[in-house]
């Protein structure tokens, strides 16, 4: 399939991999149902979807694409996003401020407030249209911060009223002499936020990335990631190769040069399948096709293939070997501290793959898992991308693994079904409910925390403290009333509105 | 029903009628979150029907990065959505919100359903007036308030579902009042940082003169039981400078209950005093029974402040003598009262942050310049935070660091000028907040103990 760039509107995920965001099996079964059909994918043609999709009646409030532009072209450091929306979506700008706060600290950067401006769109914008908002807004933007790009963030309000963004950034863009980019992120367009990273990087793919670079940069590797520690850095180090991380807490600079890269790889498919395919059909910088970087299985495959696509193989291999043996007798002495103990994993698609390849490296079961959606193929379409595959045929079959939309009133049921001794959740809003019924989170908001050979006893070492934590959970869990009927609390089939419904 | 007009609006919509500008860091959210109010009420859920992302942006952002609150028994992850689509977009959401109101019956518990609305269905013209009647006649109960966010902000969010659960959901009556009963209207829950702890306060004094008080939101309210039993109460005590007014107008045309409307929340021993001879006039308490009641809690105050004097008058580093207020209009009055009027300290710059009612500003206005027999301040009504930064830095804060109340935005700012930050409210995302107070007399303690840790903290 060719990702199209020629428009300024993404094509969402449901259109281009047949994304889901409601099923219920074991893993091995969804890897069978998917695209990548175990490392075939000759019959997915041009749209992706493979999947039997389960839908019910009852949604509980989800997560929009809008904010995935906001975690992503808002933590951009030299320019200012635009959220072209009544006030309401400007919400977000809290959450990501302490976010993007948190992410310079743990970078060494110097912490900063978000630049975010929303047009504060009103009741008579939406009858007259609110395209002067929008053009004052950019104005506003440029004389305060002195930008090196602006990025607008569309909304549902925009979207319905019809406001041409394009030909109000095309002006502002010749007048300001800068990238003035919009993204379409318009929540109602997308069943899955996720859609919301790919259109950030459209946008930057479109405006801000070098189209006819002068040179190349042969040591330069894009990773595409969030604001998590610099842990790839000394990795890559060890093979001469030097890091761009995009999106967050990049530069304007810093994303124009990703054309120049040797390579792109990122820490999660599930965010970087767009803009590591695209940067290797617009201008040849090559996506690591690999598993990804997670237990010693992924990681090994992950840096030989790095290092072939580089040229660098003699020292990723010496790399591995000394990696391995430092890494061993740590993990030797955490897996008897962890045997025994079973885990869950609730994150987004691809990175719970990894996670969970990780807890059975430590000798952690994990019989359960919730992933936010599912993607059946990565845009690459190569299956040795199938982070799914992989999981299964390095660490084994994983025996209820869900795909649901973050609703915490399915959580309890699937929780009640495995009764872990302890989750690991990114997103908000299921922790609280698990840490009432008695069961402590690991919440990675250092999405680097379990990567690589050290990921592994950084994780290790995360869950002996969270354990310790089971004392507040389980005086807290005796003293709470749950706000869901007994009828729904008794249900053993987290699905079981939405089977009755179809 | 004719939609609900949520702001106030000369007549008709014009194309220049609205001055509002673009806003750099919101200090406040959209009309649909005051889904939250609803989630304040023990046992009340709100239904949203609206696009997948505005519930959980709400609710995040009000309840965990402001003050780590927790967002309630019904209220953020729990609440049910829409999730509107584009199919909702093209052919209307009547029937998936229907949909998504039998099948919250099914899984939640609740003793209250609010339905609220967001941009789509507002845009769109969904009759969920029609689609919630449907539900009310079958005897669900349950109400509905519009909430798209181009129509309003959360304040007067938070007014159109007071409005609904009294139109909607409370019936005629025509019993006899129940004399020392009050329905307290106040500060607005989850936006302001402090609520919990602050309602608890204010019910406290209430209670001290021997008032029977609904509160009617938070961990102290009763629930809907409370709600119902509004018409009954002997008056409303309407305590802000305009926020819960038009509950209050709306309560005396519909059950001609009468309503005592205070502006400044009482912060310290000058102004709770104050408050509760006002309120105990209104009421008809005996001053005996007031006056005790005050005589015991002066008597504690001044205890501790006894104690804090030394440390007031010695410390010998220096302390702030101007500081700046910026919040919304009933934190700001309330601080700038307490700190004009009781540590003597110099107001420098007092900007009300939340987009009050035009009618109101002028009301406000002469509360801030009749701050103190001898000071006058001139209060600023602004929402973007570029415009704030600037009028803080070129305000005259004398040759002393100043102490700036405000929010998390306010951070870099105050570093830049080598001053201290207590963030007092939305965004208050470096304060993890229980049951902490800053009103009345206990709250006044705990406020003098967070601004001069906070002061001393900065020296050596």
């Amino acid at each position: 399939m060719v990702l199209n760039l020629k428009t300024s509107s993404v094509e969402t995920r449901e259109q281009r991999l047949g994304t889901i965001i409601g099923w219920d099996g074991t893993a091995s079964k969804l890897a069978d149902e998917s695209a990548f059909s175990r490392g075939d994918c000759s019959g997915c043609g041009t749209k992706a979807r493979r999947v039997c999709e389960l839908e019910g009646p009852f949604t509980q409030g989800s997560v929009c694409s809008e904010q995935m532009v906001e975690c992503q072209a808002g933590n951009i450091r030299d320019a200012v996003l635009i959220q072209h929306s009544p006030i309401g979506c400007g919400a977000g700008q809290v959450i990501y401020n302490s976010i993007y706060r948190n992410g310079l600290a743990m970078r060494g950067l110097p912490v900063q407030n978000i630049r975010f401006i929303s047009t504060n769109l009103r009741e008579r914008d939406m009858v007259y249209g609110g395209a002067e908002k929008l053009a004052e807004a950019i104005r506003l933007a440029v004389e305060r911060h002195q930008p090196k790009a602006v990025f607008i963030a569309t909304s549902c309000a925009s979207g319905i009223i019809g406001d041409d963004i394009e030909s109000v950034a095309r002006t502002a863009e010749s007048e300001f002499g800068i990238p003035i980019i919009p993204l379409h992120c318009e929540g109602f367009k997308s069943k899955h936020w996720s859609t919301g990273f790919d259109a950030t990087q459209h946008g930057i793919l479109r405006q801000i990335v070098r189209r006819n670079p002068e040179k190349r940069q042969d040591d330069l590797i894009n990773v595409i990631n969030l604001w998590g520690t610099d842990v790839f850095s000394p990795m890559l180090g060890e093979l001469g190769l030097r890091v761009n991380y995009v999106v967050d807490m990049a530069t304007v600079e810093e994303l124009a040069q990703m054309s120049e890269a040797r390579a792109t790889v990122s820490f999660c498919y599930t965010l970087g399948t767009y803009l590591a395919t695209a940067l290797e059909q617009e201008f040849g910088v090559e996506q690591i096709k690999a598993p990804q970087p997670y237990g010693f299985a992924g990681t090994d495959a992950w840096l030989r293939e790095l290092a072939r696509v580089t040229g660098r193989g003699a020292q990723a291999e010496d790399y591995i070997a000394r990696e391995h043996a430092r890494v061993k007798p740590l993990l030797d002495e955490l897996r008897p501290k962890l045997k025994g103990l079973k885990g869950y994993v609730a994150t987004g698609s691809a990175y719970s793959h990894g996670l969970i390849g990780v807890l059975r490296e430590i000798g952690v079961e994990v019989d359960g898992s919730l992933v936010f959606h599912h993607d059946p193929v990565y845009d690459s379409e190569d299956p040795r991308q199938d982070s799914l595959g992989h999981l299964i045929e390095n660490y084994g079959d994983v025996r209820h693994f869900t795909v649901g939309n973050r609703q915490q009133y399915q959580f309890y049921n699937l929780l009640q079904r495995v009764k872990p001794d302890f989750i690991i959740i990114r997103h908000n809003g299921l922790a609280p409910l698990a840490a009432r019924l008695g069961i402590p989170a690991i919440p990675l908001g250092d999405e680097h925390h379990a990567l690589g050979y050290q990921g592994m006893v950084n994780l290790g070492e995360s869950i002996l403290a969270a354990l310790q934590h089971r004392k507040f959970h389980k005086d807290i869990a005796k003293r709470v009333s749950l706000p869901y009927k007994q009828s729904w609390l008794a249900q053993k089939d987290p699905f079981a509105l939405a089977r009755a419904a179809s | 029903m004719a939609i609900l007009a949520l702001k106030s609006r000369p007549t008709e919509i014009t194309p220049d009628a609205d001055k509002s500008g673009a806003i750099e860091l919101v200090r406040y959210v959209c009309a649909i979150g005051a889904m939250q109010t609803a989630a304040a009420i023990p046992r009340v859920v709100p239904i949203t029907h609206c696009g997948p992302g505005c519930a959980d942006k709400q609710y995040v952002n009000l309840t965990f990065y402001n003050g780590f609150q927790g967002s309630g028994y019904g209220g953020g992850p729990v609440v049910p959505s829409t999730n509107a689509s584009q199919r909702e977009v093209i052919f209307g959401g009547a029937d998936r919100l229907r949909e998504l109101i039998e099948s919250s019956q099914l899984v939640l518990d609740a003793d209250l359903f609010v339905v609220l609305t967001g941009c789509i269905p507002d845009l769109v013209g969904d009759d969920v007036g029609s689609v919630v009647r449907d539900f009310q006649k079958r005897g669900v109960p349950i109400v509905y308030a519009e909430t798209g966010g181009f129509r309003g902000n959360n304040f007067t969010g938070h007014e159109a579902v007071t409005h609904a659960i009294i139109e909607q959901y409370l019936g005629p009556w025509d019993g006899v009042r129940e004399r020392g009963t009050v329905n307290l209207w106040s500060l607005l829950p989850y936006q302001n940082t402090f609520w919990r702890g602050d309602l608890e306060e204010i019910k406290r004094l209430l209670e001290g003169i021997g008032l029977n008080v609904n509160v009617l939101f938070g961990p102290d309210s009763e629930g809907l039981s409370e709600w119902r039993n509004i018409p009954r109460a002997q008056f409303n005590l309407v305590l802000s400078p305009w926020l819960g007014l038009s509950t209050a107008e709306l309560l005396a045309r519909r059950y001609e209950q009468p309503y005592l409307h205070i502006p400044v929340v009482p912060i310290g021993a000058r102004e709770s005093g104050a408050f509760l001879r006002k309120v105990a006039s209104f009421a008809g308490i005996s001053v005996d029974v007031v006056e005790a009641f005050i005589a015991k809690e002066e008597k504690r105050y001044y205890n501790y402040i006894d104690g804090f004097t030394d440390f007031y008058s010695e410390y010998w580093w220096g302390l702030p003598a101007r500081f700046a207020v910026i919040g919304d209009s009933a934190y700001n009055l309330a601080l700038t009262k307490f700190l004009v009027t009781q540590l003597g300290l110099i107001p420098a710059k007092q900007i009300v942050t939340e987009d009050p009612p035009v009618e109101h500003r002028e009301a406000i206005q002469a509360e801030f310049r009749a701050i103190d027999d001898d000071v006058s301040v001139d209060v600023e009504f602004v929402e973007d935070s570029y415009t704030i930064h600037q009028a803080l830095r070129n305000a005259d804060f004398g040759h002393k660091p100043p102490i700036i109340f405000g929010t998390t935005w306010e951070r870099d700012l105050v570093k830049e000028m080598k001053g201290s930050l207590i963030e007092v409210g939305f965004p208050a995302s470096y304060e993890v907040v229980l049951s902490r107070s800053y009103v009345g007399y206990r709250g006044a303690l705990s406020l003098l103990e967070r601004i001069y840790t906070t002061v001393v903290s900065h020296s050596a």
